[in-house]
């Protein structure tokens, strides 16, 4: 029978059945011109695959495989966070009240949208202040006292006399300073850390020490000195 | 879906070197060729929900960098059509005297796939050179199955005069 130079290549490129095949190899036998085509098409192939073959070997260049890769984008928030983080810490405090003024808009919201309570960081004329839960436990709670939904850290005050005093917003991942004025407690920084992870939320706390640091006049209050405070209801006039 | 589309990425990173080598087939430059594979590798992440599941990875690949490729090919036509003219006329040439002791050199075989006309080319890559199926290469080229095997029976015979390896 004659095999059509189609179905030789299709033989070559091992395209063919089983059944296809045997009849081709029937052929092959039989015909040596048939063979010698085969092979050229045989050879054709090694030297395809040869001629571009190193190119597997070589490696990828560092653009192709950062295409490929793209931003992944945990990865690219924890380079992000810990970068800024460092940047976090070089901050002043305006700074510091510009930014916790920009993320107080989606921080209302996610108290809100979380439970029915009343929001614990309002948005006031001239930056935050401290509602509801939160409020109550910076006019109260004390460093020592069980935290519940809110967590009090160090008291202190500030070069101006008047006091401030940290918090932490444990089921909110949030942290930040409160610091008493006529009106209640204003809030000139709050740091939003990961609910989980205590690198994240170790290093929030940092940043807000790292702007105490800046705020502070002497030392913090000790036990004695935050209870007296607050019995003064922390104002600082009265002696 | 974020997990999803990270192992497709891996996918895609793990078949870097098949596309940049059917991209070299095409183009002929290696510079040019990964140029081209960026361009396609940026495409396909900005219609990874395009990609079906259960289908091949490297068929979609391979058909994303052939569609760059084209693109940027009609578009050096338009630039640079005298030019591209004359360099081929000279291939054409060269190829025609390949010698008998150069004939398996691989810079022979390259030099002589440039001379292809773009559809036989691309033909002879993806089922010589990646070893495609007839059927996927088909698919890559978006013609039926007779026409990619017409291609790609010039494109063999074409080759075999120039690098003389009729024998």
């Amino acid at each position: 029978m004659t095999i059509d130079a189609a179905t030789l290549m299709a033989y070559a490129d091992g395209e063919l059945s089983a059944e296809e095949r045997a009849e081709i190899e029937r052929a092959l036998a039989a015909d040596p011109a048939l063979r010698a085509q085969l092979e050229t098409h045989q050879k054709m192939r090694v030297q395809l695959g040869g001629a571009y073959a190193d190119i597997l070997d070589d490696p990828v260049p560092e653009r192709l495989l950062s295409a490929a890769r793209g931003p992944t984008p945990q990865a690219a928030e924890v380079v992000d966070l810990s970068a800024r983080r460092e940047a976090k810490a070089k901050w002043s405090v305006r700074e510091w009240g510009a930014m916790a003024a920009s993320l107080v808009g989606g921080l209302v919201i996610g108290l809100g949208a979380m439970n029915t309570q009343a929001p614990l960081i309002a948005v006031t004329g001239d930056g935050m202040s401290a509602r509801g839960t939160l409020e109550r436990a910076l006019d109260t709670q004390l460093a020592s006292d069980e935290a519940d939904a809110v967590r009090i850290g160090l008291s202190f005050r500030t070069e101006d006399g008047g006091y401030c005093r940290t918090f932490e917003l444990t089921e909110r991942g949030t942290s930040g300073i409160a610091c008493r004025d006529a009106d209640g407690w204003d809030i000139p920084m709050t740091a939003a850390h990961g609910a989980q992870g205590d690198i994240r939320m170790a290093g929030a706390s940092e940043a807000v020490l790292n702007v105490v640091a800046t705020m502070i006049d002497g030392d913090p209050l000790d036990a004695e000195a935050e209870a007296a405070a607050r019995d003064a209801d922390w104002r600082v006039d009265s002696r | 879906m974020v997990r999803e589309s990270d192992q497709l990425r891996s996918e895609i990173v793990a078949l870097l070197p098949r596309l940049r080598r059917f991209a070299r087939a095409l183009t002929g430059q290696q510079a040019d060729a990964d140029d081209i594979v960026q361009i396609a590798v940026e495409r396909a992440l900005m219609r990874l929900e395009q990609f079906q599941p259960g289908t091949r990875l490297d068929a979609w690949l391979l058909t994303i960098v052939r569609n760059a490729w084209l693109d940027e090919a009609r578009a050096r036509q338009r630039r640079a059509k005298v030019f591209a003219d004359a360099e081929l006329g000279e291939r054409v040439g060269d190829g025609g005297e390949a010698s008998a002791h150069a004939k398996l050199e691989a810079n022979e075989v390259r030099k002589a796939m440039q001379t292809l006309p773009e559809e036989q080319r691309e033909a002879v890559a993806l089922v010589c050179v990646d070893g495609l199926a007839y059927r996927e290469a088909a698919e890559v080229m978006g013609v039926p199955i007779g026409t990619l095997t017409s291609r790609l029976a010039r494109g063999r015979e074409a080759l075999q005069r120039m690098l003389g390896a009729e024998q």
